[in-house]
């Protein structure tokens, strides 16, 4: 109990320096603070679900492109926080719509749908604007700083990552153990796997979203190639998986040496950009299938006999 | 109305012959392959660049393209599936990390193309002229790309079905586990069927480039085409394959003639869902014990 | 008395394969019955299709006259219906405690926390794991494993007990510790079906006792008249037992 507590109170120290970073940084700095952030809120929310189920959601920038294209087309007629509930109403409404399709089903009808679902949509929303509105491409003028997106990225961050938290001590999270050990198990001892499997999708859709929607001002100008471009995805799941996505700090830990090693490679290769983060990708399918820290466990473990035995 | 027709049927059977690579794949190999549809744009570069560069035509071109496709297939199953597939023997995982390790593939094959051709889109003129299919104007390159689909398919077919090497793949489609203790060997069959799907998708995509223009980042739409055909059809299943994608591809031209080009994608994902919603084991599958 | 369990021309088909067809038995409040029968006679079929792990082709199974034919395991768990499985699942990441609770936290009169964790050392403590709910599940002895499965079947607070096999694999102390055990579930009120193939606990457990054969019943009755009955003899001689 004490532990707890001891945990929570360095957490919120934490989370104040980093709070208070953006004033001890230039607009570059706040930048790359801020990318990060995003990363670490998107990692995390992705590992929410897809790390105790093991299905692999490859719609992360599906959800991210309507978070960020909802504020692009709502940002003037409704006021900021309206147009973040009704990013997230969306968000969770497709999710729900995808889950109910494929989650009673194999995972692998899951990944496939979730596979084209960003482009489904890039395309949809273009047949959209070029048919119906007459116009591709918004701009967003809201008078938001670099500051105050990045402490709203932090919050959802912070937040995902206290959900992850709370799921984990909770019957959901003892839910998703039993399910990950044996399916047919779950089901004999009353666990309705398809109802876990789903509201584990929603809540891990809706704070994608909610990424989206925060970070699109960044931008000023958005059309759908920019807002549903598929690296971000990509991105998404090799920090996830880097770290550990079985873990509560795996996905942040995998996304922040990654992402600044991505920005370095993109200032300096951005040609074979995505040659190199394909191949770094397999290398990490291939070398820590389960994440730094699950690895770095299982070794200290090893370890750990090996002095016993000795 | 019955040109729409025929030019959906012409459309689907490249669509089937790809989908029956994908399935081979999964149904054989048990590797879902993301990279798929990259593999498919990659084939069509090359004939491109064979016909544009060598003056060979893609007719000649497919003797050049289908061997290396079935080559690279070939080591990419030995140099990255293989390792997953002894590893999964004890964690039972080969589902995510083929769909995991082909997703990075996809990312580096896509890289190389953006690299080597550039994003703008690509096409080139051959055999571009219109002939008479039962009062419907076709493109020639179009019925050329049919007829191949149908040979090329009937082949595969006969193949499976009536040699003896055919019978092995089958029986590992219907049991994995039991198949070796009649003495079949699961890898060396799994190999070959994943180069086998690599060549499909090699010639679907040397036929596209006949009569389709296509660009460097494209892939991902085919590899969902033939996924979504895969599932329709059941997965495993090749004559599922071969009637889903005639019918998808009626289904694509169809939408893009009568009610817009732009949601043709869709269409494919509803017929997605519908097929997901009302018959998960496929249209043609064989209903799943729960 | 009145029936807990009622099963109607009980049918599952897989593809051409008939595995049961026409079954019809019921089991009574309190009782513990036997369903016996050769290798691949359709036992584990009937006892999956009662607790919801297959859908039966067709028939009626009722729960004190309540349809549950067809619906998802867990809604089946939820209406009383509770189970072990004839190769002994255990959830091998997480304790023997949390095995338990894994039953109790999902139950519709749920627990959790401190409750849930006496309340699963109570169950442990019954089936003879007192104290050991800090052990890993995967560490567990073959017997231990079982005994760890009952409790998390009783976890549920179950009106009809499904024990496929429980009692196979034990060595002849083991099975005793295994018939009191059941016996004393019995003597509590506890509606017990259980398959088996050891007739030594059959007959000393159950009062009745149902046969199978190639999908079909050939016996129903008094577990001492079942087992004399020649039909029943000789299909258990047909396939080689004894």
């Amino acid at each position: 109990m004490t532990r707890t507590i001891l945990g929570l109170m360095l957490a919120i120290l934490g989370l104040a320096a980093l709070a208070w970073m953006p004033t001890q940084l230039g607009a570059y700095g706040v930048g790359l603070l801020l990318g990060m952030t995003g990363y670490v809120a998107l990692a995390s929310a992705w590992a929410l679900f897809s790390g105790p189920t093991r299905y692999v959601s490859l719609a992360t920038v599906a959800f991210f492109g309507i978070g960020a294209y909802t504020v692009a087309v709502l940002s003037e007629t409704l006021p900021y926080w309206a147009v973040l509930l009704v990013a997230a109403v969306i968000g969770l409404a497709v999710a729900l719509i995808v889950g109910l399709a494929t989650l009673r089903l194999a995972g692998v009808y899951f990944v496939i749908f979730t596979f084209g679902l960003a482009e489904l949509i890039r395309q949809l929303v273009t047949w959209y604007e070029v048919n119906v509105t007459g116009t591709l491409g918004r701009y967003i003028f809201l008078p938001i700083t670099a500051e105050q997106i990045y402490w709203q990225l932090l919050a959802v961050a912070a937040g995902t990552i206290a959900i992850g938290w709370l799921i984990s001590r909770s019957r959901l999270g003892l839910a998703l153990k039993v399910i990950g050990d044996d399916e047919t198990v779950a089901g004999h001892t009353g666990i309705n796997i398809a109802g876990v499997k789903l509201a584990l999708f929603a809540v891990s859709a809706t704070i994608i979203t909610l990424v989206g929607a925060i970070q699109a001002p960044r931008w000023t100008y958005v059309e759908p190639a920019i807002v549903f471009n598929p690296t971000i995805s990509f991105l998404t799941l090799i920090m996830a998986l880097l770290g550990g996505a079985n873990r509560l700090w795996g996905p942040a830990l995998g996304a922040i040496p990654l992402f600044l090693l991505f920005e370095w490679l993109s200032a300096n290769f951005p040609n074979h950009y995505s040659i190199i983060l394909g191949l770094l990708f397999i290398a990490i399918v291939f070398v820590v299938p389960r994440g730094v820290l699950a690895g770095i466990e299982d070794g200290w473990a090893r370890l750990k006999r090996r002095g016993e035995a000795a | 109305m019955i040109s729409t027709l025929i030019t959906g049927l012409v459309l689907g059977g490249t669509y089937a012959l790809v989908a029956m690579g994908l399935t081979l794949q999964y149904g054989i190999s048990r590797i879902m392959n993301l990279a798929y549809g990259e593999i498919l744009i990659f084939a069509a570069f090359a004939a491109f660049l064979l016909f544009s560069t060598f003056g060979i035509n893609p007719i000649l071109g497919l003797g050049i393209v289908l061997p290396a496709a079935f080559a690279c297939g070939y080591l990419i199953y030995g140099v990255m599936m293989q390792p997953l597939v002894t590893r999964s023997k004890k964690t039972g995982t080969l589902e995510v990390d083929s769909i995991l390790a082909t997703f990075g593939l996809l990312f580096v094959i896509q890289g190389i193309m953006l690299v080597t051709f550039g994003s703008n889109y690509t096409s080139y003129n051959f055999l571009n002229t219109g002939i008479n299919v039962l009062g419907a104007n076709v493109a020639a390159n179009r019925l050329l790309a049919f007829a191949l689909a149908i040979i090329i398919g009937a082949t595969l077919f006969f193949v499976l079905t009536r040699t003896r090497w055919g019978t092995t793949i089958r029986a590992i489609a219907v049991n994995p586990d039991a198949a070796p203790l009649v003495g079949i060997d699961v890898n060396r069959t799994a190999r070959f069927a994943f180069a086998l799907g690599t060549m499909l998708a090699a010639s679907g995509g040397v036929m596209i480039s006949m009569y389709q223009t296509f660009n460097a980042s494209m892939g991902v739409v085919f590899t969902m085409k033939a996924l979504v055909i895969v599932i329709m059809g059941g997965l495993g299943n090749l004559m599922g394959a071969l009637i889903a994608g005639l019918l998808l591809g009626v289904v694509e031209t169809l939408v893009a003639t009568y009610v817009d080009p732009g949601l043709t994608l869709a269409a494919t994902y509803c017929l997605f869902l519908v097929v997901l919603l009302w018959k998960p084991a496929g249209l043609f599958g064989k209903a799943a014990g729960r | 008395m009145t029936s807990l369990l009622d099963i109607q021309n009980l049918r599952k088909q897989f593809g051409g394969l008939t595995a049961v067809n026409d079954v019809s038995f019921s089991i009574a409040e309190g009782e513990t019955v036997a369903l016996l029968g050769p290798n691949g006679s359709g036992k584990t079929t009937v006892l999956n299709m009662i607790s919801g792990a297959l859908a039966p082709t067709s028939g009626v199974i009722a729960l004190s006259g309540e349809h549950i034919a067809g619906l998802a395991p867990n809604r089946i768990a939820h209406k009383g219906v509770a189970r072990t499985f004839q190769l002994v699942r255990i959830l091998p990441s997480l304790s023997v405690a949390e095995n338990v609770i894994a039953a109790l936290a999902f139950r519709p009169n749920h627990l959790w926390g401190r409750a849930a964790e006496e309340r699963a050392e109570e169950l442990l403590a019954e089936v003879g794991l007192g104290g050991r709910g800090g052990e890993h599940a995967n560490d567990l002895t073959y017997i231990d494993q079982k005994r760890m499965e009952l409790a998390r079947a009783l976890a549920a607070e179950p009106r009809l007990l499904l024990l496929d096999e429980w009692l196979s694999g034990l060595n002849p102390t083991e099975l005793r510790t295994g018939i009191d055990l059941i016996t004393a579930l019995g003597q509590r009120g506890m509606t017990v079906l259980l398959v088996e193939h050891i007739m030594e606990a059959v007959r000393a457990l159950c009062s009745r006792t149902v046969v199978m054969n190639v999908g079909t019943k050939i016996a129903d009755g008094p577990t001492a008249d079942v087992l004399a009955d020649p039909a029943v003899i000789s299909a258990y001689l047909g396939e080689g037992h004894a």
